[in-house]
């Protein structure tokens, strides 16, 4: 079993044959639409083509991978009409515009849905589609905010602190994805298509719904904070050799607190008042003193491994570079090298549901706007050259791939 | 568009996974996470727990009852609504027996066997599926069964150091910061519903099930999408501004300030809305001739207008702020809410995000139901069973 992925691989991409018209920007809308790209599904991205087309590389790179791209106005008669004809021959539609973009545009799912009947929309609005604040503009950094995360989050219950990461976005995009596989699964056996209105906001609600439950039934309130456990003692960060490096430690059974004293060895921790967790609770602080003055001098990999090998739960804090350099995603080969032009080859993490992915031979960087437009208008909705000459020229379309740009 | 207050009346035989007959023999947060999903969209989830204690998370606090009863902590409560508990042994011969029976009518296994486990109780990667082809095996686990770490073991602080979250929260001159509760656990379960999906989408063609790894640790890589695209620079900790959109050509970024009750995220990253929010301010003239690529000078320019916002927030309460800068300004602004005011919240309660499940042991709570909400109405929720609850029904006996 060691050494060898036992996942069963035995083609390239599920979803292959799934088209999905991608209406999504920033960063939740991208993601999800980025997880389908990643199993073969034609993620077609539509942008205004007035917007700036030289954004391959950087976060839009990393988040729209796999993608093709069709600059289409929607805001015209013609490219409504165009939209509509592509939903006619697509799958899904995915978008996250505040509630009111889509219906301005006469474009409801009624309008959707009368073009194709079986298809999935999922919106994704900050606030969900209706509701008093429907209208109101949100982040992933708001909504995390509003979702009662930020809450717990903190060196001290006065002073709460973001994620740093815009926590609703990556949650929210998550979300998307298992849910429109439903529905599409379901469009695919009977033909029925469904509107899904997942809000940017309720995602983090649902990742702390032991503490909400509990906060109902009996007014519960987390009291730790910083990194304290509220049983586990030691539980917490110790800073390593270096500048700014630091080790996770955590100890949550007795056979792991005699692991971690053997592996510091000397006598401070064969204290009595630490042989019980609820003495090691107690006597935290004097544990923490014992463990930062044995880390302070040692590098944080062999900490890890040191403290790991002998049974204890512990994992040096990576920055985002060591994050791309970790051995073990580099050794279940996660990462993927990807092409990005000019820009060279650029490392992208890769697909952490192992299995069923587009082969990463065949992986693409993020589109120039654009690129794929004639691809679309006439392989897919069989207009002309012509037409689309003269597309390009009322603005209703962009044209960037090679032939357009050498003409 | 699906109207909320319609919504959850369906009958069962009614929903997308009706029909989808599920095991669950994970424990804890991921795994279970994923089969309350699948049990929401109609799956018939069959949560196995082991005798006598059941699923570890029935020991975490906090509890619904004075009494620590198993049978009343949140996080069990939470994550296995909607399922049924049969009580098996698979450490036993006889249980071992009685699982892979249940399990080769099932179309969805979904477990969190680390490769340790595996070699000690003999249950190999092919053990379920060559005995029922069509089987999606969803296997959970913190490092995956390969690579270096595959022996070793985890907790949400540890998987949140090595996948980098850690790294990015708290102050850079205080220790790097956690996230609250489970969270590594809640997106690997995201994560191995997306899976399971996927799975299934192939099943459908093909016929045929499979064995699909999910982990923690590339789960949380896959999510660090801000701090990778760094091109080689260290992305550090900022505290309560959030330090990634402080970079060349982007406006100042999120800070969080206090209003007269707490205190509240003003989100950032465009020039119309540091524009937006300059104006708001009456301080129009710090929107003008703004040279982006000047980081020092952004850096500077943020700093002076959090204190110019803090000043304009003294007097008014997160909620005056939270409804000013949102309604009349169109600002991505929101109040760090606490636990009791999310569940209070009318937009949340508009759709329909909780819902009261009463418990016989537990009583009566309010319980995040699903961030969406579809137009084809999905079914009440149904609370988690007690332990053991459904051994009869589903094994005779």
């Amino acid at each position: 079993m060691n050494g060898k992925k036992s996942t069963t691989i035995r083609s390239s991409g599920a979803l292959k044959g799934v088209r999905v018209v991608d209406l999504t920007r920033v960063w939740a809308g991208p993601l999800g639409t980025r997880i389908l790209g990643d199993f073969g599904a034609e993620v077609i991205k539509v942008s205004d083509p007035r917007l700036p087309a030289d954004r391959m590389g950087g976060l839009y790179g990393k988040l729209n991978r796999n993608k093709s791209s069709l600059g289409l106005r929607l805001d015209t008669e013609v490219g409504r009409r165009i939209f509509l004809e592509l939903v006619t021959i697509s799958d899904v539609v995915i978008e996250n515009f505040r509630p009111r973009v889509m219906p301005n545009l006469n474009l409801t799912y009624d309008e959707i849905m009368k073009a194709n009947p079986s298809i999935v929309m999922c919106a994704m609005p900050g606030y969900g589609a209706e509701g008093p604040y429907a209208e109101f503009p949100a982040f992933g950094s708001t909504a995390e905010a509003a979702s009662g995360v930020v809450s717990m989050l903190g060196y001290t219950t006065d002073r709460p602190i973001q994620t740093g990461m815009s926590y609703a976005d990556p949650v929210s995009g998550l979300n998307s994805v298992g849910v429109v596989l439903t529905y599409l699964r379901r469009s695919r056996a009977t033909g029925k298509g469904q509107y899904i209105d997942l809000a940017l906001a309720d995602s983090p609600v649902c990742m702390i719904g032991e503490y909400l439950v509990a906060n109902s039934a009996i007014s519960y309130l987390p009291t730790e904070r910083g990194n304290e456990h509220p049983d586990h003692a030691p539980h917490g960060v110790n800073r390593a050799d270096g500048d700014d490096n630091w080790v996770a430690i955590s100890v949550t059974t007795n056979d792991e607190w005699q692991a971690l004293c053997s592996v510091i060895g000397g006598d401070r921790l064969s204290d009595s008042r630490f042989s019980t967790q609820d003495g090691r609770k107690r006597f935290e602080e004097d544990i923490d003193a014992v463990i930062s003055d044995w880390a302070k001098s040692r590098d944080t990999v062999s900490i890890m491994t040191q403290l790991q090998e002998a049974g204890v739960r512990a994992g040096r804090v990576s920055n985002n570079q060591e994050l791309l350099n970790d051995p073990h995603l580099a050794a279940n080969d996660f990462f993927a090298d990807i092409d990005e032009g000019e820009n060279g080859l650029k490392r992208y993490d890769g697909q952490s549901i192992r299995g069923n992915i587009l082969d990463k031979s065949e992986w693409k960087a993020g589109p120039i706007l654009g690129q794929d437009s004639k691809h679309v208008l006439v392989n897919l909705l069989g207009y002309s050259e012509a037409d689309c000459a003269a597309l390009a020229i009322d603005g209703t379309s962009v044209f960037n791939d090679e032939s357009s740009t050498q003409s | 568009m699906p109207n909320p207050t319609k919504n959850r009346e369906r009958q069962a035989d009614d929903l997308p996974l009706s029909g989808l007959e599920v095991v669950e023999v994970a424990q804890g947060v991921a795994g279970p996470f994923c089969g309350r999903l699948l049990a929401a969209l109609g799956a018939n989830v069959i949560k196995v727990e082991r005798p006598p204690k059941g699923d570890w998370s029935r020991k975490i606090a906090p509890f619904l009852s004075d009494d620590n009863h198993p049978e009343s902590s949140a996080l069990y409560l939470y994550n296995n609504t909607g399922k049924k508990s049969v009580l098996i042994d698979w450490e036993t011969e006889s249980g071992i027996d009685t699982l892979t029976s249940l399990v080769s009518k099932a179309d969805v296994l979904i477990e969190d066997w680390d490769v340790n486990y595996r070699e000690s109780a003999g249950l190999s990667t092919e053990k379920f599926n060559s005995e029922n082809p069509g089987l999606v095996e969803i296997c959970v686990t913190p490092f995956g069964l390969s690579g270096p770490y595959a022996r070793w073991k985890s907790t949400p602080i540890v998987q949140l150091a090595l996948g980098g979250y850690l790294s990015i929260m708290g102050y850079p001159s205080k220790e790097p910061l956690m996230l609250p509760g489970h969270q590594p656990d809640y997106l690997a379960g995201l994560n191995a519903h997306n899976a399971v999906q996927m799975a299934l989408f192939e099943r459908d063609i093909d016929g045929l099930g499979q064995f699909v790894e999910v982990t923690m640790l590339e789960t949380l890589a896959n999510l660090h999408q801000i701090a990778l695209e760094m091109d080689g620079a260290v992305r550090v900790r900022n505290g309560h501004r959030q330090s990634s959109l402080s970079r060349r050509g982007f406006p100042p970024g999120v800070s969080t300030l206090p209003a007269d009750d707490g205190y509240v995220t003003f989100g950032g990253g465009s020039v119309a809305i540091w524009e937006q929010l300059c104006l708001m301010l009456g301080r129009r003239d710090l929107s003008e001739n703004l040279d982006l690529d000047n980081l020092d000078e952004i850096a500077e320019l943020r700093c002076e207008v959090d204190e110019i916002m803090t000043e304009w927030m003294k007097g008014r309460t997160r909620e005056e702020v939270f409804l000013d800068a949102s309604r009349n300004w169109m600002l991505p602004v929101a109040p760090i809410m606490e636990l009791h005011e999310v569940l209070a919240d009318p937009q949340f309660n508009q759709r329909g995000l909780f819902q009261d499940i009463h418990h016989p042991v537990a009583g009566t709570a309010k319980y995040p139901t699903l961030p969406f909400v579809t137009s084809d109405p999905l079914q009440e929720f149904k609370r988690a069973p007690l332990l053991g609850e459904h051994t009869e029904e589903i094994l005779g006996r």
